[in-house]
């Protein structure tokens, strides 16, 4: 009885298109508007290679110290991607000031008796070059005088000893993988779906009872225990919930490729646990609630979403302190 | 006696929906339960199926005290509803596939039974469709079908002809006949007394949570003062033939529909013929003449005043 029941009901909720649609299909089409949104959001962030121009003169050329710095942070391959700070371009004075009045570059090099730097107006990338430059400046004007105190120092590991920059502060990411702060609006989303359970639960709980719904009373005559009924009815709106999210996590991480960090398990357990309290909450709104079943349904939606807001679904700095 | 009700009082807050209410149902019997709406019908059905509580009285129904956990009892029961309760995301079939599996669990037999609902309804032409896609008078009947698939002993129907076409409503009431004549015990209830008229074989008549009165059709019309109704055609109307046609012995009210003549009489000998000797002696020219005898309707009227369907 309690599978055949078990059964049926799931093709209750299979079939019910509406439900469906907003238990499946509204946290796809969040997902995917979330995933189009936080696309463009980080490309924008994204480190793009700073295009420089250096002028190619003999002066340049017999600085070997600068040349070997600035090829070491440079690409000079328009096409390459790397983690160069730079790109490079040799050219003449007059191409790098043409290049320049074209914003093709950022700002062009000039190394003849002293390194010149010559920029179009401020902005982050010209501050990046010019800081590089003072960066290079001050650490070949300190070598030069320690050599000039004490030339043994140079053999001494001099060099090494000032390019070996010492952090003391060291990122530690909570899970697994690199700390992403739009994984939040995901979590908070797969919540969300956890929650909307409760639609299953108050489907379930008013198809049964006596006073909701007449198939209630004509299940209510029927020579069956009512408990047996409830808890297979449960757990057909259990089952259909929890694959609801699965398909909705397998989504997020197959298609659009969220990294939930090698957390996964733990995050499935989580959905069993969010799954069975969303459908409990909706069999205790369904029963405890007097009134139809549109209120009912108002008091899902508004409890839910509000708790969605509550755990990051509209604002990812959402704190608890 | 399959059903015994005793003294049953139901009240929401101040009004009392049923006032110690008593009724009897013999096996075998097509027992109906008739009145107005809002007069405790379903109430009492309701209270009897153990679906709501009630304040006083006793329900026993074969024999023992009825009670939501009364499965044995439960079993032998089937019902159908005022409104259509079944599931709009199950086809036609499986909807009383899966009623009637709450009471047969062997998969063979249930397949027999519900194969022999659908044919006894006539929608085996519907078996695939959803409850969404069929007709009202459809849907009445695939209601009638989840309540007697599994061959219930006692068949309670509530009002089942509500918003039915009269083909659906000729269909059903045939097939309450038929299921009557093979074995089941049927209690209707009903506000249209000629369905109850026509298929009851024992009437009780509610009115106020109250049962005012109940017997055979003959033995609740012999109750009452009324005699037949007499209708005559004229081709001339006129107020003094309304005067002097109340001046006969029997007459207690006459009236003109047009120019149909509308007489009721009291129980007596001759009231047509008196009637029709009174319009010759007027010289009054009379066409078609019908004699109805009373109806439940006039029982109704005459112990509470009001019209069945006030």
């Amino acid at each position: 009885m309690v599978l055949r029941n078990y059964f049926y009901r799931l093709k209750c909720i299979v079939r019910d298109r509406h439900s469906m649609f907003w238990t499946l299909m509204f946290p796809l089409l969040l997902a995917t508007m979330f995933h189009m949104a936080f696309l463009n959001l980080s490309n924008g962030l994204n480190f793009s290679q700073i295009k420089i121009a250096i002028v190619d003169i003999d002066e340049y050329r017999n600085n070997t110290g600068f040349v070997s710095a600035i090829e070491a942070v440079s690409n000079t391959d328009e096409n390459q991607k790397s983690d160069a700070l730079f790109n490079l371009k040799y050219t003449t004075l007059e191409e790098a000031r043409k290049l320049l009045d074209d914003d093709k570059i950022e700002g062009y090099i000039i190394c003849d008796s002293e390194i010149k730097l010559t920029v179009k107006e401020t902005g982050i990338n010209e501050t990046i070059i010019k800081s590089f430059l003072d960066y290079y400046l001050q650490t070949s004007s300190t070598i030069g005088t320690i050599a000039g105190v004490n030339p043994e120092a140079v053999n001494k590991g001099l060099i090494e000893t000032l390019s070996d920059k010492a952090d003391y502060l060291k990122e530690i990411a909570y899970g697994k993988s690199e700390p992403d702060s739009t994984v939040v609006f995901f979590y908070s989303l797969i919540a969300m779906t956890c929650f909307y359970g409760s639609f299953w639960g108050l489907k379930e709980v008013t198809a049964l009872q006596a006073d909701l719904s007449y198939e209630g009373a004509r299940l209510s005559v029927a020579p069956v225990h009512k408990m047996k009924m409830f808890i297979s009815s449960f757990l057909a709106a259990f089952t259909v919930e929890l694959i609801e999210v699965f398909l909705l996590i397998s989504y997020l991480k197959f298609i659009l490729n969220v990294s939930f960090g090698g957390e996964l398990l733990y995050i499935l357990l989580a959905c069993i646990t969010g799954t069975f309290t969303g459908v409990t909450y909706g069999t205790f709104i369904a029963s405890v609630v007097k009134g139809g079943e549109g209120i009912k349904i108002g008091i899902l939606i508004g409890t839910s979403m509000t708790m969605s807001f509550l755990a990051g679904l509209m604002y990812e700095k959402m704190t608890y302190s | 006696m399959v059903i015994k009700v005793k003294n049953l009082v139901k009240r929401y807050g101040d009004l009392i929906a049923l006032d110690h209410l008593s009724l009897e149902v013999k096996e075998g019997e097509i027992f109906g339960l008739l009145g107005p709406n809002g007069s405790g019908k379903t109430t009492a059905i309701n209270c009897i199926l153990s679906l709501l509580k009630y304040d006083k009285g006793t329900i026993e129904v074969y024999g023992r005290q009825m009670s939501p956990d009364a499965y044995d009892i439960k079993r032998r029961i089937g019902i159908i509803m005022q409104n259509v309760a079944v599931f709009d995301e199950l086809t036609v079939y499986e909807n009383i596939d899966y009623f009637c599996g709450l009471y047969v669990r062997d998969k063979k037999r249930r397949k027999q039974l519900v194969d022999e609902a659908i044919e006894f309804v006539g929608i085996k032409d519907f078996v695939k469709f959803y409850p969404k896609k069929l007709s009202g008078g459809l849907l009445r009947r695939l209601n009638i079908a989840c309540g007697i698939a599994h061959k219930p002993d006692l068949i309670i129907l509530d009002e089942p002809t509500v918003a039915v076409d009269p083909q659906s409503r000729n269909n059903i009431l045939e097939g309450i006949k038929r299921l009557n004549s093979e074995g089941a015990t049927i209690l209707y209830t009903s506000h249209y007394m000629e369905e109850v008229e026509e298929i009851c074989t024992r009437i009780a008549i509610m009115d106020k949570g109250k049962i005012i009165a109940s017997g055979t059709k003959e033995e609740l019309k012999g109750m009452i003062n009324s005699g037949e109704r007499l209708t005559v055609e004229l081709f001339k109307t006129d107020s003094s033939i309304i005067d002097g046609v109340l001046n006969l012995p029997n007459i207690v009210s006459a009236e003109f529909d047009g120019n149909l003549l509308i007489v009721r009489s009291i129980k007596g000998k001759n009231n047509l013929l008196k009637l029709l000797d009174y319009l010759k002696s007027r010289d009054i020219d009379v066409g078609k003449v019908y004699s109805e005898p009373p109806t439940l309707n006039d029982v109704f009227l005459e112990i509470t005043g009001k019209e069945l369907r006030d």
